[in-house]
């Protein structure tokens, strides 16, 4: 018995969409106490870690634990339906393996769509020491990502206790974005040591864009040529954190 | 403002001399070549035969006329123009008058220039035999350059001016062409054309070479036997075309053949149907199909180790490397000086284009062969059932005189994939192997490529896992 209730189903669709840019086919664990998903993209550079606490619905009712996978494509298309305040349900039919997804607003509608065979493959969580912490506000980590995705397709990310630098070299152009502490964009930033580490610009565009509605508060935490960790602290209790494998040149 | 800009100009263009039209669509040396008596009694030559036309990539710059078809100073081993002259001298000869009376491969030849109004029609070679080799390129590989444009010039192509949306009541010229392009095998057929066919020069890098051409008078067509499964996919107005491609492809329909129904507008809704030129539909055809194929690939488990196929023919390398990782694809072309396409640079030009996992949604630069190749590619996973990234590199040497077609590049990368695969643990020894294959040092195609990069500098985290 699984079945949900969320009075803004914008912020369903918001998490949703915010998977779908590193994952197709989403394997999402259900227990009594909420539902969680981690999982890394096919290229396996990214992953997603993504827990959502009963407490965020509005009605939760979950009976024994179970695994649930969906094509988050297809789900987002119907997602996409719903508009300003309407209120969305989620069902599993246990018998028939189609998810039922209930839409209320003017009116309502109820769409189904069929669960796939979940991934029993349990993944762990990137083991890495970080020496950076930087607290970010999401908005103004986009706008520096998108000023960097301007001349290339990769960026460099320097800091030390003062300030984080993002350093992008195009083939023709190139960009220096200074983020000082304290400033609106960089609230904190606490460094054990210096450290830099290069990143895709192409996934990072992605998850600061998808994020960019669901959180306000971006943590970032990175170490030289490790993996960078952000977290998008949610309004709720839950948790959308992302991992993202570095680009290391060698020379 | 705009108007003080134009105030200003204003005088400037008064004062401009109109240029005369570049004339460098008449090639002058083929003339001065033809002026020579030995040549042009040897060649059997009659001065209203011919049009010398040459798309001014290669000859727009004096060096023809410096050469003559005698140095090789473009660079290239042989002369294109006296490869084709010498064909389309032999070919002459056999077209008397304005008719041509022979079995059409079948072929059809749907142009693009004036679109949407195009010139459509069949393609006549004047002799009576098994010409079905003519029009099948899954067939010309191995062959020569001098055995491809030799039985490709036989081939004279009629032309009727249609509409490409208003085709089915183009009338009976249309529709005989429609007939005879969904012919199963050779179709005996009677070409009456307004005038003489004449000999246009022209280079083209994605439609396979042809002879003369005139515009229709006449066409009869003798009855022919359809194929079966185009036939259906012909009379199913409700069937989309890129459905009836792909379904044809899944039944073992050869490429060549959907194409040729593909561009008399054979396919699709009843409304939508319409003509396409045909080096439109070539890419249009491996674009479909291929990605049809990447879907189902992307469901695949990666291959195991890095592979490297290989092929060499028309004095084009391909070095196909396949690395065990989420499906992407690239395209890499790299010409030689000399080449078509670099006719007078000092160094090789490298062209890349690449599609990730989620694929593309612009046009590839690199044109018409980033589909042609990854039709071969996909047929190998497909058949495999396996998912890789891959990347296509093709060096395109001097010996590459004219180009014939989007169908080398497809049968050379075919080729390639029925090879047994070199295979390698690392990707550092698969590209020392794919480096030794071509002069061009290893760091200018990693320069270049997105994929080569992302392999090499691209961490996964799956690395990071364990403490």
């Amino acid at each position: 018995m699984f079945k949900v209730r969320m009075a803004d189903a914008k912020f369903l669709k918001d998490m949703i969409s915010a998977i779908s840019i590193l994952i197709d086919e989403a394997t999402f664990d259900l227990t009594s106490d909420g539902i969680k998903l981690r999982a890394m993209d096919p290229s396996r550079v990214a992953m997603v870690d993504f827990e959502w606490q009963k407490t965020v619905f509005d009605e939760y009712v979950c009976g024994e634990a179970m695994k649930m996978c969906v094509n988050i494509s297809e789900m987002m298309k119907l997602l996409r339906r719903t508009g300003k305040d309407e209120s969305v349900e989620l069902s599993l039919d246990e018998k028939t393996g189609r998810l039922k997804i209930a839409i209320k607003g003017k009116y309502t509608r109820t769409f189904n769509m069929p669960t796939l065979e979940a991934i029993e493959e349990e993944v762990p969580t990137p083991k890495v020491t970080f020496n950076v912490r930087a607290k970010t506000t999401t908005e103004g980590l986009r706008e520096a990502i998108e000023d960097a995705s301007l001349v290339s397709d990769h960026v460099r990310i320097e800091a030390d206790n003062e300030k984080m630098v993002m350093q992008a070299t195009g083939d023709i152009m190139g960009a220096t974005i200074e983020l000082k502490k304290g400033s609106d964009a960089l609230l904190d930033i606490e460094a054990k040591e210096a450290s830099k580490a290069t990143f895709s610009l192409s996934y990072l565009s992605e998850i600061v864009k998808a994020a960019v509605a669901t959180s306000d508060i971006a943590t970032l935490e990175f170490s030289t040529d490790m993996p960078i960790k952000l977290d998008f602290k949610q309004p709720k209790e839950g948790k959308l954190t992302f991992y993202l494998a570095p680009r290391i040149e060698v020379e | 403002m705009r108007k003080l800009i134009k105030g200003k100009r204003k005088g400037k263009i008064v004062g401009q001399v109109r240029k005369p039209r570049v004339t460098w669509k008449d090639n002058p040396w083929i003339l001065q070549l033809l002026d020579d008596p030995s040549l042009s009694a040897d060649l059997n030559y009659i001065a209203d035969d011919l049009v010398a036309r040459a798309s001014g990539v290669a000859w727009g710059k004096g060096l023809c006329v410096a050469c003559k078809g005698g140095k090789f100073l473009c660079g290239k081993t042989r002369c294109p123009l006296v490869v084709r002259l010498k064909s389309y001298f032999r070919t002459f000869p056999l077209i008397r008058g304005t008719d041509v009376d022979g079995a059409s491969p079948p072929g059809v030849f749907v142009g693009r220039i004036g679109y949407p109004y195009v010139y459509a029609g069949p393609l006549v070679p004047p002799v009576h035999e098994d010409t079905s080799l003519y029009d099948l390129p899954e067939l010309w590989f191995g062959k020569s350059i001098d055995e491809i444009v030799g039985f490709r010039s036989l081939l004279v192509r009629g032309k009727h001016r249609v509409h490409v949306k208003k085709f089915e009541e183009a009338g009976k010229i249309m529709d005989r062409t429609r007939e005879l392009a969904l012919s199963v095998g050779p179709v005996d057929v009677e070409l009456a054309l307004k005038n003489k066919p004449r000999r246009s020069f022209v280079l083209d890098d994605e439609v396979q070479p042809f002879g003369p051409s005139a515009v229709i008078r006449d066409l009869s067509v003798s009855t022919s036997r359809w194929d079966h499964q185009i036939e259906k996919a012909y009379g199913d107005t409700d069937l989309k075309a890129a459905e009836a491609v792909t379904t044809l492809y899944e039944k073992d329909v050869l490429v060549t053949k959907i194409q040729r129904a593909f561009s008399v507008g054979a396919f699709g809704l009843k409304n939508g149907r319409r003509l396409v030129p045909t080096r439109w539909s070539i890419t249009a055809v491996d674009s479909i199909i291929s990605k049809d194929m990447i879907e189902k690939i992307k469901a695949f488990p990666e291959v195991n180790e890095y592979r490297v196929y290989e092929s060499h023919y028309l004095d084009n390398r391909f070095e196909v490397l396949v690395m065990p990782r989420a499906w992407s694809y690239e395209a890499m072309e790299a010409w030689y000086p000399g080449t078509v396409w670099n006719p007078s640079g000092e160094c090789v030009v490298m062209f890349s284009d690449w599609e990730g996992f989620d694929g593309r949604t612009t046009y590839a630069d690199v044109g018409g062969c980033y589909y042609a190749a990854r039709l071969a590619v996909g047929e190998l996973l497909v058949k495999e059932r396996r998912q890789a990234s891959v990347v296509v590199l093709r060096g395109a040497h001097p010996g590459y005189i004219m180009p014939v077609g989007v169908w080398q590049v497809r049968e050379n990368v075919r080729n390639a994939m029925r090879q047994r695969p070199l295979k390698y643990n690392t990707l550092e020894e698969a590209l020392a192997r794919i480096a030794s294959r071509f002069q061009i040092p290893l760091e200018r195609w990693v320069e270049k490529s997105r994929l080569l990069q992302d392999a090499l500098f691209q961490r996964r985290i799956t690395e990071y896992l364990k403490g």
